[in-house]
């Protein structure tokens, strides 16, 4: 196994790791902007190394933002199998860091770190407490204990539920979602009903149901240093999105209200590791706590627009950095998604696909030469 | 501002809001507390800039109708649903 980290090691200079490198239009995970941020650092002078879960991923082939790239096991296959993997790649690679960027495999993570640190990887991310408090299915129960407000919701195992649920005082429509991801409005029980046999089928038991609460939605990602304090908060508003409601423009905006609630989550659980909080600020002036994401979003590039980049912090916290240098929340800063082609050769799908890696490019260049 | 509040019952965005918008030459303005965008023309922006920098209604009515060579009382009325056309964005 490669040589421990090095005491001392700048994050500049740190070869980092990076998830959900995956880029559908749609719903692009995060690590890809993730990976941009760290990239365009002016001072990151280190690599990254992008971990996909599927030979489609797009981060796997994008040379401009990841230096090489790994498949990795799906989360569903557990723990094992992903330290011997991991352990893998690190043999080849000496990592310094992992940044995951999927809520799926955080738990698969947060199991591993203490033997990841022993192997020299450190990890910003949220205990296992921290991450059960703020999970969907227990979010009001939170919002309460932190008197901040939540739109009802309840957690289904049943859909019949939705047959009824208007006599019980939950008027259509409604959201339906999955417990990790995906959220739907619903507007009867027959379009409830079948977007509740969608979510489990793709994320399992229970379905979540949350009264629609009326509002501009608004989103912060920030960084909890697990003391309590936030760090860099850069809040959003969407301009356009997807038809899975991710956000396909957005911009910067400084919302003190919103701030102080993100204060409060980050101080109750003492949260560790990057977030995003989603909320609806309600045209009754309230601001009601959607979700909890325990990681970064895939809005976060933003971050490094506004000057205040997010997934850098994360690197100078793991170096025991004290200096952050982030500027002032800023507003006005848009951002507009775009899709574009990246074009990959057939030597770089092969490898991939048969040997979990993308070759290095020198030997991508001997491949293709040779053809 | 308050007293147009109180005589109308319409919402009526106060100084402090104004005073948080961006506003560009051309009218454009971008609010950083909800971060929407709209614009307004000429006359709108000359108002703008004036309560912007702490003008009374009267001071902003008289100057507009200065500057456009209307009656004051228009330029008085103009200025008051103006502000509560804002209210309805702020």
């Amino acid at each position: 196994m490669k040589a421990t980290r090095q005491k001392g090691k700048s994050w500049q200079n740190c070869k980092v790791a990076v998830t959900g490198i995956n880029a559908r239009a749609e719903n692009p995970g995060p690590g890809c902007a993730v990976a941009r941020c760290i990239q365009e650092h002016p001072q990151f002078k280190g690599s990254i190394i992008g971990l996909g879960y599927d030979a489609l991923d797009a981060g796997l082939y994008a040379r401009h933002l990841c230096n090489n790239s790994y498949l990795i096991p799906y989360p569903s296959e557990g723990e094992e199998a992903l330290l011997y993997r991991l352990a893998q790649i690190h043999r080849a690679e000496g990592l310094d860091a992992i940044i995951p960027c999927l809520d799926s495999e955080l738990q698969n993570f947060g199991r591993l770190k203490s033997e990841l640190q022993l192997m020299g990887i450190s990890m910003l991310i949220p205990t296992r407490d921290q991450f059960n408090l703020r999970a969907k299915n227990h979010l009001r129960t939170f919002c309460e204990s932190i008197d901040v407000h939540a739109p009802e919701s309840k957690a289904l195992s049943n859909p019949s539920f939705f047959d009824s649920c208007e006599k019980e005082g939950w008027k259509y429509p409604l959201i339906v979602k999955g417990l990790f991801y995906d959220a739907y409005v619903v507007h009867s029980a027959f379009e409830a009903k079948t977007i509740f046999a969608k979510l489990v089928s793709t994320w399992g038991y229970p379905v979540l149901v949350q009264k629609l609460v009326i509002g501009d939605e608004l989103n912060l990602a920030a960084v909890g240093d697990g003391k309590g304090n936030m760090l860099g908060a850069v809040t959003m508003r969407k301009k356009a999105l997807t038809e899975k409601g991710k956000a396909w423009a957005g911009v910067s905006i400084v919302d003190d209200g919103l701030t102080k609630v993100a204060e409060k989550i980050v101080g109750a659980l003492s949260w560790r590791g990057p977030l995003e909080v989603e909320v609806i600020k309600g045209y009754d002036g309230k601001i009601y706590l959607i979700e909890i994401n325990p990681r970064f979003p895939s809005w976060i590039y933003l971050s490094h627009a506004v000057g205040r980049n997010l997934p850098v912090a994360v690197l100078k916290l793991l170096s025991g950095a004290t200096q952050l240098e982030l500027s002032e929340p800023t507003s006005g800063t848009f951002f507009i998604r775009h899709a574009q082609e990246l074009i990959v050769t057939l030597p770089e799908f092969e490898t991939v696909l048969t040997e979990g890696r993308l070759a290095p490019q020198m030997v991508q260049d001997q491949i293709i030469r040779s053809a | 501002m308050e007293e147009l509040l109180s005589r109308t019952g319409g919402k009526v965005p106060s100084r402090e809001r104004l005073s948080q918008l961006a506003v560009s030459e051309t009218g454009f303005i971008f609010d950083p507390q909800t971060g929407q965008s709209f614009s307004v023309n000429p006359t709108g922006l000359i108002v703008l800039d004036l309560l912007k920098r702490g003008s009374t209604l009267d001071v902003a009515s008289n100057s507009l109708a200065d500057r456009c060579g209307i009656p004051a009382e228009i330029a008085s009325s103009s200025v008051e649903a103006f502000i509560l056309q804002l209210g309805r964005y702020l």
